[in-house]
């Protein structure tokens, strides 16, 4: 499945690096970067990941 | 490259009790800088910084420092210094992650009926009437018992949870030095209560409640220690009750201050989510929020030390004329407000709030027509966490 994040919507408050620290984190740059094509054995950080972003930046695509 | 002088910087007077937010003087300076010296740090005051400040990691939330600056002691500052907002790090991310599924925005769907319900509750209490004090006899008790039914607490519990948040509130107010006292006492009742609530939770089967989730992730000390879970139900409860219970005071202002844009949310009642961003961007409870730089830091080329404190204003930010046209209008797509705060301490029941605000303005704007102020309101100070004290309001009544 990929991850999807809508960086128009994306406010970089950086919830989805709390709640998936392992799919999401910041750049040096401040940019946020994050694993785009994972298997099913993340869905789990992922979904939550995409939960609590307060901008619903974040889909999941099958 | 050129630093800018401190001294140069406009001055605004946060400490005298008379400050408000939305003075000429806040909107001079704010013209003026993005920045103004205060007698406790530095105000920044314009969209742009506000939002780039709120997530930047070389700051930490401000309001940990609380205490210290009070010389507050006793049972609030107790839990105020170990509750999630003031934790940081890897500690914060891991309390956070626990939190995070009682607040989700998947369970908006099912609360939503509650919510509507509870609205039309209250509403029939004084439609008919045509007058009501919109504090105490709508925002408070649906305030409340939207906690109520979040945390599964027994919904005649409210008026007692609402004295509670209220008093305890007072510890952030400028009144704190004389009310010190109270607001200990207050923390001693909300602790008693939430140590009886977990212990009556225990002895129900697993459920997916907020209480019960704690309960699960409690079985493993590590994860969440007995201390740790008593002061996240006294957060939930607190943090949910004044924050809502103002903002809702402060949307019906705007609106009897703007009837036309109340007319219209009768009209097409689907405005009402866009309307409490509308309220939130205009007129936030949470005024400014505070932080603190971790290390030297340069913002626009004025250098600033470690260990100032930043204050960034929401209600400024949120009207800032660089980015927002002026005007109260909840049919005009706007940037996102800063009312809830932003970065890794937004706010945690943001989603339940938009939910059960969304509800109350899109029933309220239904059932209260051509809503007035009926004498005077008061009002807390236009400073820190702000709201209405007494609204009373006037409208037309629901025919018998």
């Amino acid at each position: 499945m990929k991850i999807c994040v809508d960086l128009v919507r994306c406010q970089l408050h950086g919830q989805c690096a709390i709640a998936a620290p392992k799919l999401f984190s910041f750049g040096e740059d401040g940019k946020l970067q994050w694993v785009e094509q994972v298997d099913e054995s993340a869905r789990r950080e992922a979904e939550e990941a995409a939960d609590v972003c307060p901008e619903q930046a974040i889909t999941i695509e099958d | 490259m050129s630093e800018t002088a401190v001294a140069e910087l406009p001055f605004l007077n946060l400490s005298d009790p008379s400050f408000s937010i939305r003075s000429q003087a806040v909107r001079e300076a704010r013209d003026q800088s993005w920045c103004a010296r205060t007698p406790y740090g530095l105000a920044v005051l314009r969209y742009e910084e506000v939002g780039k400040l709120l997530r930047d990691p070389r700051l930490r939330q401000g309001s940990y420092a609380w205490p210290a600056h009070n010389q507050a002691t006793g049972r609030f500052a107790e839990w105020w210094l170990a509750m999630l907002l003031n934790r940081i790090g890897e500690d914060h991310a891991r309390l956070r992650r626990l939190a995070n599924p009682a607040f989700s925005p998947k369970l908006i769907g099912a609360l939503k009926p509650k919510f509507e319900a509870l609205a039309h509750e209250l509403i029939d209490g004084f439609a008919k009437r045509g007058t009501c004090d919109f504090m105490a006899e709508f925002s408070e008790p649906y305030a409340t018992r939207v906690i109520c039914i979040l945390l599964e607490l027994d919904q005649s519990e409210w008026r007692n949870l609402a004295d509670i948040a209220g008093e305890m509130g007072l510890a952030l107010g400028v009144t704190y030095k004389q009310d010190v006292a109270r607001v200990n006492a207050a923390t001693d009742r909300l602790y008693n209560y939430v140590q009886r609530v977990i212990a009556e939770r225990r002895k129900r089967p697993p459920a997916d409640d907020f209480v019960s989730l704690l309960l699960q992730a409690n079985e493993n000390k590590d994860t969440l220690s007995d201390q740790e879970l008593d002061d996240m139900v006294v957060l939930a409860v607190f943090g949910g009750i004044d924050t809502t219970r103002n903002q809702l005071g402060l949307a019906l202002g705007m609106f009897i201050d703007n009837p036309a844009q109340w007319q219209l949310l009768a009209e097409q009642p689907e405005l009402a989510r866009p309307a409490v961003e509308e309220v939130m961007r205009t007129r936030p409870t949470t005024t400014w929020v505070t932080r603190e730089t971790m290390e030297d830091i340069t913002v626009n080329d004025l250098p600033i030390k470690k260990g100032t404190t930043l204050h960034l204003f929401a209600e400024s930010a949120g009207t800032d004329p660089a980015v927002f046209t002026p005007g109260f209008d909840i049919s005009v797509k706007r940037m996102p407000h800063f009312g809830f705060g932003g970065g890794t301490h937004h706010c945690l029941g943001h989603f339940i709030a938009r939910g059960d605000m969304t509800e109350a303005l899109r029933i309220l704007a239904q059932r209260i027509r051509n809503p007035r102020y009926d004498g005077a309101a008061t009002w807390l100070p236009d400073s820190g966490n702000t709201g209405a004290v007494k609204l009373p309001i006037i409208f037309d009544p629901e025919p018998t």
